[in-house]
């Protein structure tokens, strides 16, 4: 049997060259993740309270703090279905909203609020 | 003495004329095995024409592109661009490349904007220069001259730099002035890596220009493939393919090598020269 | 004075923490590499102020950045950015698992080795986007498609460099674990592996430089998001501010990959593995 030699394992942070892998890694990491995160974390500040517990589908309206592009219409759209604007523009109703369907869409860090349809 | 007729020496004679044949023709095989499938592919799966067209229809293709005089002009067409794109980054890659290449401060404070722009070179330009240029040769030339010139201006200032200082100093200090040092010693020094800056610098224009050319120009390899796809001439499209691939394969071998080798070679440069068989 | 006492002799004086000036020097230091882009930034916003160029041409690097912040609070950025690297990811995993067995098994045939060369360069003289037209027929207008243009542009550097790498490798590195009794496994992991692991790393480096300038041109065409398709479309509304400050970020997220990811896993590969030439 050939001895394999026991290689000295140096740490990944040991080195200038490891660390900045590891810098990379996490800014990657920021990128890709960030906002979701960021989304994820203040998704209950979303959510109208009265929506807090649905157990069916809902019917919201989806409240940005901007005029949506034909990019944030089409993904908003993609949470139910789309029912036209309540009242101005950055106010788009979506009926039969899942629970799930819901909670995903709570977690959307540009969408400022999620009202009940009145 | 009678070795020389002996079984031995015939086989071992009769093996070494078999290796050189095997270099010689080792390089077609791919090809010859990716055209085997193609005709298998066509004949067993009986893909739509759009999809995969057959050899046949490629090659009838070729000709008829050959008759009709539209693949000379469109030929000519691309292998202008890529000479005027050319032409002008490798003269602004040699001047930049030789002038950062001698100073060390400039080249330390350029590094960062040359690799951030090296980054961005090509295509990525696209919709800014559209904007700016408007579609047509001008555009294609921008776009060539961008990707030339990143590459020889590297090469050069990489090639001057690594010219020992003691040469420039030597003819310096027998009384040379710096123009004649850079002419008999800096220059010659550097021009193994200019020389093959330019040499990878013209393939990949060559294959910007393609890229350049999918916004259409009015002719243009690139121009002749995309519109081809409007009419769904696959065969078309791949005969394009091909003789791209051919000219670039063409241009290398058969103009840049030897203008590498007979240069460097000529002048007794170290050079990796013989890298290439 | 033998290796032994060496081994055992007590640790040096401790690392010098940088104090003081050093501390300011080094930060200076990445300061200065900033120094340029801010003077072109400077000349940019000089002109575009005295030229007083429409918005269609020209804008003013506050307005540029003005709307990237805007792009990014509002999620455009991070799913076209997002949508960019992914591919790139996986396009980079695909390419190696496929291409670095395939640059072994040819690597080690000097015929197959010269056959393989030839066919490679005429693949790298075709670039991806010449084929697109065709992909885009076989895959539709989908990531498949954009995923396929950028494996075809990154496997061919990985196939190449990791045939270099291989032949390489002097024969008697195997012979000599061979002759000891070791197993094919073992000269893989033990020999061929590292040695070219080297060459295999510069390739991967390449590869991904050709690769994300690939992914751009593909993104263009195929429109189904990314960064292409992001500054691509912009110049059909005349947006200049998200062409600028898309290509910027273009350029940047190639530069941290390339500096912060991929550079440091070469140097490291040639570090611990760099016993042959690079």
């Amino acid at each position: 049997m050939v001895q394999r030699p026991k290689p000295v394992r140096r740490r990944l942070w040991a080195s200038a060259d490891g660390r900045r892998f590891i810098a990379g890694a996490a800014v990657l990491a920021v990128i890709l993740y960030g906002q979701t995160v960021y989304g994820m974390a203040t998704a209950s500040s979303r959510l109208d309270p009265s929506l807090r517990n649905a157990s069916g589908p809902s019917n919201v309206v989806v409240v940005l703090d901007f005029l949506p592009d034909r990019f944030h219409n089409e993904r908003v759209a993609q949470y139910g279905t789309f029912a036209g604007r309540d009242g101005s523009l950055n106010r788009l109703r979506l009926r039969y909203v899942s629970p799930d369907m819901l909670r995903a869409l709570s977690e959307v860090a540009w969408i400022a609020r999620i009202e009940p349809i009145k | 003495m009678s070795m020389q007729a002996s079984p031995i020496a015939a086989t071992s004679n009769a093996r070494r004329a078999l290796d050189r044949l095997t270099w010689t023709v080792a390089p077609a095989v791919p090809f010859v095995i990716v055209f085997a499938i193609w005709i298998l592919a066509t004949d067993l799966l009986q893909p739509s024409k759009e999809t995969l067209p057959p050899v046949s229809d490629v090659l009838g293709a070729i000709k008829e592109l050959a008759l009709s005089g539209q693949l000379t002009t469109n030929v000519v067409a691309s292998l202008y661009r890529l000479l005027l794109g050319s032409m002008l980054g490798v003269i602004t890659g040699l001047i930049g490349g030789v002038i950062v290449g001698l100073n060390r401060k400039l080249a330390e404070s350029l590094n960062p904007i040359v690799v951030f722009f090296n980054a961005i070179s090509g295509i990525v330009w696209l919709p800014l220069m559209i904007t700016w240029l408007g579609i047509g040769t001008a555009l294609a030339v921008f776009l060539i001259w961008n990707t030339v010139f990143f590459i020889v201006f590297q090469n050069a200032a990489l090639g001057v730099q690594l010219v020992p200082e003691v040469y420039e100093q030597s003819v310096r200090a027998l009384g040379g002035s710096r123009w004649h040092a850079m002419r008999t010693v800096i220059l010659p020094g550097a021009l193994p890596y200019i020389l093959t800056g330019v040499r990878t610098g013209l393939g990949f224009g060559w294959r910007a220009l393609i890229a350049a050319e999918l916004v259409g120009a009015a002719t243009g390899l690139g121009t002749m493939i995309f519109d081809a796809a409007e009419y769904h001439r696959s065969d078309i499209i791949v005969a394009g393919c091909l003789i791209i691939g051919v000219i670039a394969i063409a241009m290398d071998r058969w103009l840049l090598l030897p203008i590498e080798r007979r240069t460097v070679l000529r002048w007794g440069l170290v050079a990796d020269a013989e890298k290439e068989r | 004075m033998s290796v032994v006492s060496a081994q055992h002799a007590p640790a040096a004086r401790p690392m010098p923490m940088p104090t003081g000036w050093a501390v300011v020097a080094r930060q200076l230091r990445s300061v200065k590499i900033l120094l340029p882009f801010l003077v072109l930034v400077a000349i940019w916003w000089a002109i575009q102020t005295a030229g007083n160029f429409p918005e269609r041409v020209l804008v003013s690097p506050q307005r540029v950045f003005d709307t990237m912040v805007l792009l990014i609070s509002r999620g455009v950025i991070a799913e076209y950015v997002s949508t960019s690297l992914k591919i790139i990811g996986i396009a980079t995993a695909i390419s190696v698992l496929v291409g670095v067995p395939i640059g072994f098994a040819v690597g080690a045939n000097r015929y197959a080795a010269r056959s393989l060369e030839g066919f490679l360069r005429f693949l790298q003289g075709v670039s991806g986007i010449a084929w697109l037209p065709l992909i885009i027929i076989w895959f539709g207008f989908t990531h498949t498609t954009t995923l396929a243009v950028v494996i075809y542009t990154l496997i061919v550097p990985i196939i190449f460099n990791t045939m270099i790498g291989a032949r390489a490798i002097p024969e008697h590195y195997g012979l000599a674990l061979r002759s000891l009794g070791a197993g094919r496994l073992r000269l893989i992991t033990d020999v061929y592996l590292p040695g070219a692991l080297p060459s295999i790393v510069v390739g991967l480096r390449l590869g991904m430089g050709y690769g994300w300038r690939a992914l751009i041109a593909a993104e263009m065409l195929v429109r189904q998001g990314g960064l292409g398709d992001l500054i691509f479309g912009a110049r059909t509304s005349g947006q200049i501010d998200r062409i600028i400050g898309g290509m910027i970020i273009i350029g940047t997220l190639y530069l941290l990959i390339d500096r912060l990811l991929v550079q440091p896993i070469e140097n490291l590969t040639i570090a611990r593995w760099g016993v042959l030439r690079k």
